[in-house]
């Protein structure tokens, strides 16, 4: 009895090693892949942005839902039920990181193995992002300087802000409008209770607007995985 | 009874599936039906008859049979969201036990109440939404010049 613990204890510490090890690769491939992707289609979101995204779609709470419902608690081994978030969330980056090793070189090349990947990061995580807005993610504390500083990288002089309509001032509920004009032109309006905060959202607006994250953009693109050269090139570097 | 005395809840799909992949949400379908009872009979041919083309049909959903049941013939769905749905198919025949698993294999594991409206959208509006303000002349207006008549 006492060898037969023993062993299992071994084989148990060995697949825990593995998941480790797994998890790992799964997961420093999952954020590379992301943050590439990411950079295809918003390439005007600096890297703080992309960074910012990439943390949200490999964060615990999100990837342990996303586990959840694929069904991955049936498939770890857990002392305790329900699993818990974390381990979830490792079992998952360790069946990414599983299928990253399961086609081998020996397979049609590393085309294989990275498109198969890919898709599966691509259909799983990236929807998650549907009907979230950029600033719920990406926690800016002053958008008004990271504007600022966004249009003198493209040499636009900075926002003159001005009031553009306002309701029920002198009541307990105002309302401003703040539109930013650049050169005279307006580039972004929003609304706030005080004119601070009108202000703060017009420059949320305007920073939207630049990183073209705003609500009627294109739809992601799911048909084919996107740059899976650059990507393969990744899988090498691993 | 009204809708408000039931539960309802809006049109979604798990984990948005269909935008990326497509993922058939019946994970595994189990038959539990007893060897000799009369009324698990139409189980039995179903098990001998098309219980393997329904497996063929449906490659990514796992059939057990078992026929160790001791109580009603039952067919047990259980989803990738944790959802497990019982049905009974006492006195059922072979073809509406088919039907019945065919069924089950489109449905996703989301509950089966009341859906308030027939579409979801995460962006419902393309060029913004109205506010009383919209498409009111702005304080800074400026005036346009008045056409001079000819």
């Amino acid at each position: 009895a006492g060898r037969r613990a023993l062993g299992l204890e071994e084989a148990a510490a060995l697949r825990l090693r593995d998941n480790r090890d797994l998890a790992g690769r799964g997961t420093a491939f999952s954020r590379s892949y992301l943050a590439r992707c990411f950079e295809g289609a918003h390439p005007a979101l600096p890297a703080e942005g992309r960074a910012a995204l990439v943390d949200f779609l490999t964060s615990r709470e999100l990837v342990s839902y996303v586990a959840r419902n694929l069904a991955v608690q049936d498939l770890t081994l857990c002392s305790e039920f329900p699993v818990p978030p974390d381990v979830l969330q490792r079992t998952f980056f360790a069946v990414i990181g599983a299928l990253l090793d399961s086609s081998g070189p020996e397979k049609a090349g590393v085309f294989v193995r990275a498109s198969h990947f890919q898709s599966d990061t691509l259909d799983f995580f990236i929807p998650q992002l549907i009907g979230k807005d950029l600033f719920e993610i990406w926690e800016v504390i002053n958008p008004m300087g990271l504007l600022v500083e966004e249009l003198t990288k493209r040499n636009i002089s900075s926002p003159e802000p001005r009031i553009t309509r306002q309701l029920g001032v002198s009541t307990v509920l105002p309302l401003y409008f703040v539109g930013l004009y650049c050169d005279k032109k307006i580039i972004a309006e929003g609304p706030g209770e005080t004119l601070l905060a009108a202000e703060e959202e017009a420059a949320r607006v305007a920073l939207r607007k630049l990183y073209g994250y705003t609500e009627n953009r294109r739809p992601w693109d799911y048909s084919k995985p996107k740059q899976g050269l650059a990507a393969e090139k990744a899988v090498s570097s691993n | 009874m009204t809708g408000r005395g039931s539960p309802s809840r809006f049109l979604a799909a798990v984990l948005h599936n269909g935008v990326g992949r497509y993922v058939r949400q019946l994970q595994r379908l189990q038959l539990l039906f007893s060897p000799t009872a009369a009324d698990a009979r139409g189980a039995r041919q179903f098990v001998e008859e098309t219980a393997l083309d329904f497996a063929r049909r449906h490659p990514d959903v796992v059939l057990y049979v078992s026929a160790r049941s001791d109580g009603a013939p039952r067919l047990l769905a259980e989803y990738l969201n944790g959802t497990v749905r019982e049905v009974l198919v006492t006195s059922k025949t072979s073809e509406e036990i088919a039907q019945l698993a065919t069924k089950l294999a489109g449905q996703s594991g989301l509950d089966i109440v009341r859906i308030r409206k027939p579409f979801h959208t995460a962006n419902p509006s393309v060029q913004g939404q109205w506010h009383p303000l919209t498409n009111k002349p702005s304080a800074l207006t400026v005036q346009g010049p008045r056409l001079q008549p000819q």
